[in-house]
């Protein structure tokens, strides 16, 4: 009886108004990037069914592996044939409206007749460092199939001719091979979108978790500030000093920004250094001069843009977590009362790592872009795919709510809201009440 | 003699009709002490806020040395110190950092500031202490050193909320004779007190508040005569009972 008492005590410590919240907007994020994931992977799954075929060649060959191109591989796919007018790839995909290629060069049907390995060429776009973006008709995938469909032509026509020599035997392990072309933006390079796709992936993975860190921490610590000068009625001696509200407030939201700087650097420095660690082995130098060719290597300007939104971002966390702060009764509200900052931040982050969140649909997207979070953990890759307007457009809107969110924090912070306005949690009635001094 | 602060009909309305604070009006003069006595919840610190600059007053004014505190709040914080009740210190600083942090804001140069941390150091008598953190002294020490903070700067006018509370008896009455002391050099106190018998022991005038509205003012030797009473507590009972506002 005791111990069910001693149980029964912790747990309602433990179960408050705030956990039970946490649960269920932790589901609603989960439900909603589940949800997304599906259309996503219903989307990938159609596009992997599309193929694009340009016809160099053009030989009774080529048009029959066209033709089986359609049923290869048990299922019905929706092969368009198109013209390419030059070999800028970049330039042919957007006149197009396509996002891959495959290409039969000249002389192609004549390299199978000889026995020889066939080259076939792949052009592919890349738009987004998100895992799910890559999934759907890659090279890979194109390889299989011609593979499969060569094979089965092969196949029908050696055994029709009764016999098969030893080098055709062994053109059928590995019949084509591929030159693959990957389009960034308007630029485009010699490499595998695979490759391009795991050199790019630490960036892709580590920039939002550096936002992520970033606004978590600097939010955190201001709001713990606030709260803390609040609670202990710090705040109180020290606004009646000869000091004025706007400079104990800057102070405040500068220090925050400076730790938050100091926290970046110090994460891009590991970051750097692991990076360098993983590509050691490789030949560094070679991608390197890939990544900078296809735009995907950040310049100073392009960081400094990356940095612009990281910085507003920052802001309008640290704005929001001085209301909250004020907002705070005890240490115990002032710890749920980050929670917010950290759901509106998690939503996009969680998103940004796994989808391309330009590519959801239009309700989910413009919830997701309604979110000021959301830009920064996208800038990186729009500032290097090219997707200036999206970039601008972000920031802009980030300024918006910068604006807002800090005219409503220096309103609260220079008028008696700061003493006088508490949340109480879990008191029954009553969600907001005014303490009488 | 000149007055240091004049509250004129200063009111706190937080919702319409509900006052915290209603049309207190009182003076203090030049090393004067001045206690405003009454329960939890009278409007005692409201008042004090407001005089402070930390609340605004929805009606009245307040005059620090000449300046409106709802004109010219700048200059009223110059002339004044704020000791809340149950106030706290940054935990993570020393007492001597604390107090080095909180003379650079007071101070016009250095020289000041050095001047100001010696007296306060004098003042709280915390000794080596004043080397530890904050977050290790005891409530009795947290409170003399920012009574040292208060007045180290010698404001014209000390506000201080429940000053003794906390303190054993020995450190209260030394507290109640600095207090008293500094009075007689001309410096000015505003304070506020549930403890009448303190309050009947330091201060020149009292006022009485009750439900946000000031009842009575007076030496406590007038109030004592006045009511026919034996100490503060029957006058303030007295005064209560016999008001019509309430």
């Amino acid at each position: 009886m005791k111990f069910f008492n001693l149980l029964k005590k912790e747990l309602k410590e433990m179960l408050t108004i705030q956990t039970i919240a946490t649960l269920i907007i932790i589901v609603a994020v989960l439900s909603l990037a589940g949800s997304a994931l599906t259309d996503v992977i219903e989307d990938a799954v159609e596009e992997g069914s599309k193929i694009t075929i340009c016809d160099e060649d053009n030989t009774e060959f080529t048009q029959s592996l066209i033709k089986t191109l359609e049923t290869v591989g048990g299922t019905e796919n929706e092969v368009t044939k198109v013209t390419l007018e030059s070999k800028d790839y970049a330039k042919e995909l957007k006149r197009l409206d396509i996002t891959n290629v495959v290409v039969f060069p000249k002389g192609f049907t004549e390299q199978v007749q000889k026995g020889e390995q066939a080259n076939i060429e792949y052009v592919g776009s890349m738009t987004s460092l998100s895992t799910m973006s890559n999934v759907g008709f890659d090279s890979e995938t194109a390889t299989e199939i011609i593979k499969n469909a060569i094979e089965a032509q092969l196949y029908s026509e050696k055994i029709a001719a009764g016999k098969m020599t030893e080098a055709e035997v062994m053109q059928m392990d590995s019949p084509i091979l591929v030159d693959e072309t990957t389009v960034v933006a308007d630029k485009s390079a010699k490499i595998s979108s695979e490759i391009l796709f795991s050199l790019c992936k630490m960036q892709g993975t580590f920039v939002p978790i550096i936002v992520f860190l970033l606004i978590m921490y600097s939010s955190q610590m201001l709001l713990n500030a606030v709260s803390t000068e609040k609670i202990d009625k710090t705040l109180e001696t020290l606004l009646s000093a000869p000091v004025s509200r706007m400079s104990v407030l800057s102070a405040k939201m500068l220090s925050a920004a400076i730790v938050a700087a100091v926290m970046a650097v110090a994460f891009m420095f590991g970051m750097n250094n692991m990076t360098n660690s993983f590509t050691m082995g490789a030949d560094a130098s070679q991608f390197n001069e890939v990544l900078e060719e296809l735009g995907l290597s950040l310049s100073a300007a392009q960081y400094l843009l990356v940095g612009l939104q990281m910085f507003a971002s920052v802001l309008i966390g640290l704005s929001l977590s001085l209301v909250l702060g004020a907002l705070a009764k005890d240490i115990k509200s002032a710890q749920a009362l980050v929670m917010p900052i950290l759901f509106t931040a998690m939503i996009p982050y969680i998103l940004s790592i796994i989808i391309d969140i330009k590519t959801l649909s239009p309700v989910f997207k413009y919830i997701v872009y309604a979110i000021p979070f959301t830009h920064t953990f996208m800038a990186s890759e729009n500032v290097m795919f090219g997707n200036m307007s999206l970039y601008w457009g972000g920031f802009v809107y980030q300024i918006v709510i910068l604006a807002i969110s800090m005219t409503f924090a220096i309103k609260v912070f220079t008028s008696d809201k700061i003493f006088t306005m508490t949340l109480s949690f879990g008191e029954k009635g009553k969600k907001r009440k005014y303490k009488k001094a | 003699m000149e007055n240091v602060l004049e509250v004129k009909g200063l009111s706190k309305q937080y919702k319409k009709g509900v006052y915290a604070s209603k049309n207190v009006t009182f003076d203090i003069k030049k090393g004067e002490i001045f206690a405003l006595i009454g329960p939890n919840g009278a409007g005692k610190t409201t008042t004090i806020r407001m005089i402070s600059t930390l609340l605004k007053a929805t009606e009245g004014d307040a005059v620090v040395m000449g300046h409106s505190i709802l004109t010219e709040p700048g200059k009223v914080r110059e002339n004044i110190t704020y000791l809340p009740d149950e106030a706290g210190a940054y935990k993570t600083m020393t007492g001597k950092k604390y107090l080095q942090f909180m003379a650079s804001i007071y101070a016009n140069d250095s020289a000041a500031a050095a001047e100001y941390v010696k007296t306060a150091s004098e003042i709280c008598g915390l000794g080596d202490r004043l080397d530890d953190k904050i977050g290790s002294y005891s409530r009795g020490m947290t409170r003399k050193l920012l009574l040292a903070r208060a007045i180290m700067s010698k404001p014209a006018l000390a506000i201080l909320d429940e000053p003794t509370s906390g303190l054993d008896i020995i450190n209260a009455l030394d507290i109640r004779r600095m207090i008293k002391e500094l009075a007689s050099q001309g410096m000015s106190f505003l304070l506020s007190s549930h403890n009448m018998l303190e309050i009947e022991y330091v201060s020149d005038r009292v006022g009485i508040i009750a439900k946000g509205h000031l009842l009575e003012t007076g030496t406590p030797s007038e109030l004592l005569e006045k009511h026919g009473a034996a100490n503060l507590e029957e006058v303030f009972e007295r005064v209560v009972k016999n008001s019509e506002i309430l």
